[in-house]
């Protein structure tokens, strides 16, 4: 090895480490905080005496994925929100679960949801403690009973792997959460948009992680790949919260119905 | 009027007429009696006969008692209206070596001369109300009375019957008879309505016979109206006359670019048989907005009026829908709220692509297991670019996705009149890479392209509008709804100075440019043909959900978009002025551009209007440039533009520094009157049968029945010849001696 391959080796990392000095120094700075606001937030709503999620971790990871696998920005820290708090119309998204039955609604609940519906927010019922069977547990049913007051028009309908939420991102064959449940989700579907999704499948279940790394409850019967899907379905409620039905425009349908024809629906 | 001293005789005005045919008659049959009783005579027959018809004059003398009137009188001549056709076919050659406007003349100038008794008013018909008809301004300019763009005979009548001037006894109409209304195919009922009110008889005279040695464009008819992307039907009427060879003509659609040259949009090959043949061309206008076509023949040899073998056709295409581009850079709440507004909207088709994936970011799944398709930058940025009518670039970096190299095009495509809305965000402007691109010199605002440049300021704000953006036509439904309040913003992309054609509507409260104005938040401007929006923020959502949002149940949003997207498209709504050329612009003719403002207000006032006037389908020819202050009092200004030569224009007004306001108009020779040159001799004859009129052709020099004048007595004098004693006794005298003479002549 002479001189100038001696030379040559501190040049090479030099001259790097000079590009990359400038690329900081003459690169437009960027923009920091700007952007969040538009980011992704799932908030957690509160009625009566609720004072958390029902798995609180959840939220926060659902938009650490989202980060990680989509270009859509999410906040970290999600804020909470009451149902009759004036913040309610803030964002165009809320994220409802529990666990047990949910206290009917005030009529300040009420008038705060209706507002945030009419403002055309969308809400995903999470049941975090679904029957054996599938079917909703006692939050689950509650809730769906509350939402009938703040939505008398409108009747929950099955939403299946045509529906424009199982390919907003991912390609889903079913719906899955902490539990298998039943394959579809159940929506409140008004003038071709989705304004509420019921999941019957502790969707917060399979997201929430814990501080240490470790997923806090287990994923049955399917395990990790159950985990994984249901958390592909949780970032495609979130893409469709921020690109409602995009995926539904024409220019998608032959790419679309060519993957779907690769991996049929069982 | 003719005032004349008259002497006469008269009977004595305390008898009836009746009275005095009475007595003429039982005298002259008293007259016949004795001529009958004279068979019975036995000598002294002329005696008898004389005194005899002496007594019947002495007593009807006697009865009628004359008297002598002595009257000053005028004769008072029929006012007769004759209506010089003064539309631009006038103007073309008749029979001989003389223009029809000059056998028009002629034949008005022996009218006179026959009807010197008349009373006559010789007006000029063309569009409208009939205007006096100057022949003396012919001699500044020969075709001074052959301009008007219409012949409408029948408005010319409506408004001589619903004048409050004394009622013409007669009308004339000198006309070559290509006439507007009536029409050609008019019916004897619809002609006889046109002197239904006046009730007189309408004579004409034809000024030519001969139709000339001309092929042309007689009419070009669009079925329905012109649409944006639709393919519309336009039938071509060609028409070959005046002995002319016409077997086969090639008939071609352009349309007419300010970048290039026309454009051809179809063509096609007329046959033509009895003179006639149609043409049915389907074209596709690609733009909104005024559009002018130049159809075209190929004429064949010896045509001789090459002037109407081209027309050139504006046709104002609509939007059946408004096809927008929305590409985003990323998925967030203002995406999610433009794409829902663009979705509401049924009069917009939207084609989006949202960058759902970066290359770092990390799915987890095979590419069959997503629901992405790739970004096709080069399909849609060159291919398909002219299709949309605005390409809305949100929160989206250039660089990665290869944008960079279809940024000339793009800016090419503001230029020849697209629009182009760029909205804020972390990746957008300055930190998208667009600053020193070409797509940076179509901003409105300037962005700094020097290293370390700021890409954005991250303190939230409220935009606030400045004096433009109170009184911007685009604004005014987000005002009509929240006044001057706006939502708070996270940040704001860091913009520059405004540039020229560019105008700012909201600021930031505190930052400032290079040049120590205001931060522009939301400038809009033109550049070319085209237009461009500079939204500084990413929160344009909180129109919609937020406090404020719900004040208005999230109405704001929209509001905004609207006007946004409207003043992009040029909607009326929200334009700073509308534009239109009085009476059409013929070529080389002097011609008004009526300019309707917006109400100023105190900071507009002073404002300068500059008007340019471009031709479109020839570059380098020098622009028409106008510039006055504001007025202050009026809404509506006439600008007289100079002569032109026939082509396509645009007029683009500029109200201070802001954004020009554009027209389109085309200027023609002939025209309308010019597109069938035939003489319609028969429409002539035919009017004057329907109203009880006299037909004639100038060039027989026939006389017209026109009407008789009147008189009129100005002042009187009735004298009795001798008193009524004198009559009655010379009346006996003769009575008496008429009696001696049948005495003698052996009668009782």
């Amino acid at each position: 090895m002479g001189y100038e391959d001696s030379v040559r080796r501190l040049l090479v990392p030099a001259m790097a480490f000079a590009v990359v000095a400038a690329l900081l120094v003459f690169a437009p700075n960027p923009a920091r905080a700007f952007g969040d606001i538009g980011a992704f937030d799932p908030r957690v709503l509160l009625t009566g005496a609720q004072t958390s999620a029902a798995r609180a971790t959840a939220p926060g990871r659902w938009s650490w994925e989202l980060i990680q696998r989509t270009s859509a920005p999410a906040r970290l820290r999600p804020s909470t929100v009451r149902a009759d708090d004036a913040a309610i119309t803030d964002g165009p998204f809320v994220y409802w679960s529990g666990e047990a039955a949910v206290a009917p609604l005030t009529s300040s609940e009420v008038a705060g949801l209706r507002r945030f519906f009419a403002l055309g927010g969308v809400m995903l019922v999470d049941d975090a403690a679904p029957q054996d069977d599938g079917a909703p547990g006692a939050f689950g049913r509650s809730a769906r009973a509350q939402l009938a007051r703040v939505l008398p028009s409108a009747a929950p309908i099955s939403i299946a792997a045509d529906n424009v939420v199982f390919r907003t991102f991912y390609l889903l064959r079913r719906a899955e959460g902490r539990i298998a449940g039943p394959k579809t989700l159940d929506a409140i579907v008004r003038g071709g948009a989705v304004e509420v999704i019921f999941s019957s499948h502790d969707l917060g279940g399979a997201l929430a992680r814990g501080a240490t790394g470790v997923w806090e409850m287990p994923v049955v019967p399917g395990g990790d790949a159950q985990r994984e899907r249901a958390i592909r379905l949780a970032v495609n409620v979130a893409m469709y919260v921020l690109c409602s039905n995009y995926k539904d425009d024409q220019v998608h349908a032959p790419f679309l119905m060519r993957r779907r024809a690769l991996n049929p629906i069982p | 009027m003719l005032d004349l001293p008259s002497t006469h005789l008269a009977t004595t005005s305390d008898l009836p007429q009746w009275a005095v045919v009475l007595a003429c008659v039982l005298g002259a049959a008293s007259f016949l009696m004795l001529l009958v009783e004279m068979r019975r005579r036995e000598r002294g027959g002329a005696l008898i006969a004389i005194t005899g018809l002496l007594a019947l004059v002495a007593l009807l003398t006697a009865v009628l008692r004359p008297v002598k009137i002595a009257a000053r009188e005028s004769v008072v001549g029929a006012r007769v209206v004759v209506l010089g056709d003064t539309s631009r076919s006038m103007a073309l050659k008749s029979d001989d070596a003389k223009t029809r406007r000059e056998v028009r003349d002629l034949a008005i100038a022996a009218v006179a001369k026959q009807a010197s008794n008349a009373r006559l008013v010789v007006l000029g018909f063309g569009d409208g109300a009939p205007v006096p008809l100057d022949s003396s301004a012919t001699t500044r300019d020969p075709d001074a009375t052959a301009r008007t763009p219409r012949s409408d005979l029948a408005a010319a009548l409506r408004a001589l019957a619903a004048t409050a001037d004394e009622r013409p006894a007669a009308i004339v109409v000198v006309s070559d008879g290509r006439l507007d209304d009536p029409p050609e195919e008019a019916s004897e009922d619809s002609l006889r309505a046109l002197t239904e009110s006046l009730r007189l008889p309408i004579h004409t005279i034809a000024t030519t016979r001969d139709a000339p040695a001309d092929a042309s464009i007689r009419r070009v008819a669009a079925a329905g109206a012109a649409v944006a992307h639709v393919p519309m039907a336009l039938r071509v009427e060609i028409g070959c006359a005046g002995g002319l060879a016409c077997n086969e003509l090639t008939v071609t659609a352009k349309e007419l670019r300010e970048e290039g040259p026309p454009a051809v949009l179809a063509s096609g090959l007329a046959h033509v048989k009895d003179g006639k043949a149609v043409v049915d061309l389907t074209v596709t206008l690609e733009r909104a907005g005024p559009r002018i076509l130049d159809i075209a023949i190929t004429p064949p040899s010896g045509d001789t009026i090459p002037e109407n073998d081209r027309r050139f056709v504006t046709f104002n295409v609509a939007r059946e829908r408004v096809r927008v581009l929305h590409v985003a850079g990323r998925p967030t709440n203002d995406t999610r709220a433009l794409r829902q507004w663009l979705k509401s909207d049924a009069s917009v088709d939207v084609v989006a692509f949202f960058i759902l994936r970066t290359p770092s970011d990390t799915p987890g799944a095979s590419q069959d297991d997503l629901a992405l398709i790739p970004f096709p930058v080069d399909e849609l940025f060159s291919e398909h670019l002219p299709s949309f009518d605005a390409v809305v670039l949100q929160d989206f970096d250039a660089q990665p996705y290869g944008l960079e190299r279809h940024l000339p095009a793009l800016a090419k495509y503001v230029e020849t009149g697209g629009g182009l809305i760029m909205v804020g965000g972390p990746n957008s402007f300055v930190a998208g890479g667009y600053a020193g691109t070409p797509l940076a010199r179509v901003l409105p605002v300037a962005l700094d392209g020097s290293p370390g440049a700021t890409a954005a300021d991250t303190g939230a704000f409220a935009p606030a509008y400045n004096e433009q953006g109170r009184a911007a036509p685009l604004l005014s439904p987000l005002r009509a709804l929240l006044g001057d309040e706006l939502p708070s913003m996270p940040g704001a992309n860091v913009l520059g100075d405004v540039r020229p054609g560019g105008v700012v509507l909201w600021t930031h409260p505190t930052r400032t440019t290079k040049s120590g104005a205001k931060m522009p938040v939301l400038a809009v401007g033109d550049e070319g043909n085209g237009r461009a929006i500079a939204l500084g923020v990413d929160g344009g959502w909180l129109l919609q959900f937020s406090a404020l949002g719900a004040r208005t149940a999230g109405r704001g949003h929209g509001a905004l978009w609207d006007g946004l997207l409207g003043w992009l498209m040029r909607d009326p709504r929200f334009e700073p002025a509308q534009m239109e050329i009085v009476g059409g612009c013929t070529a080389g003719l002097a011609s008004t551009l009526r300019v309707r403002l917006l109400p100023a207000t105190p900071e507009t006032k002073a404002e300068t209007i500059k008007l340019d006037v471009m031709r479109i389908d020839e570059q380098g020819e020098k622009p028409v440039h106008v510039e006055r202050p504001r007025p202050t009092d009026a809404t509506e200004i006439d600008v007289p533009l100079p002569p032109l030569a026939a082509g396509g224009y645009a007029a683009r007004l500029r109200i201070g520094t802001g954004p020009a306001t554009r027209r389109d108009f085309a200027c023609e020779v002939g025209g309308d009157e010019w597109a069938d040159s035939r003489p319609d001799g028969d429409r002539l004859r035919a009017i004057a049968k329907a109203t009880g009129g006299t037909f004639a052709w100038a060039s027989d020099g026939a006389t017209l029945p026109l009407p008789k004048p009147t008189v009129v007595s100005a002042e009187r004098h009735v004298m009795p010849i001798a008193p009524p004693w004198t009559w009655a006794l010379i009346a006996a005298l003769a009575v008496g001696v008429h009696w001696v003479a049948r005495r003698r002549s052996g009668l009782a």
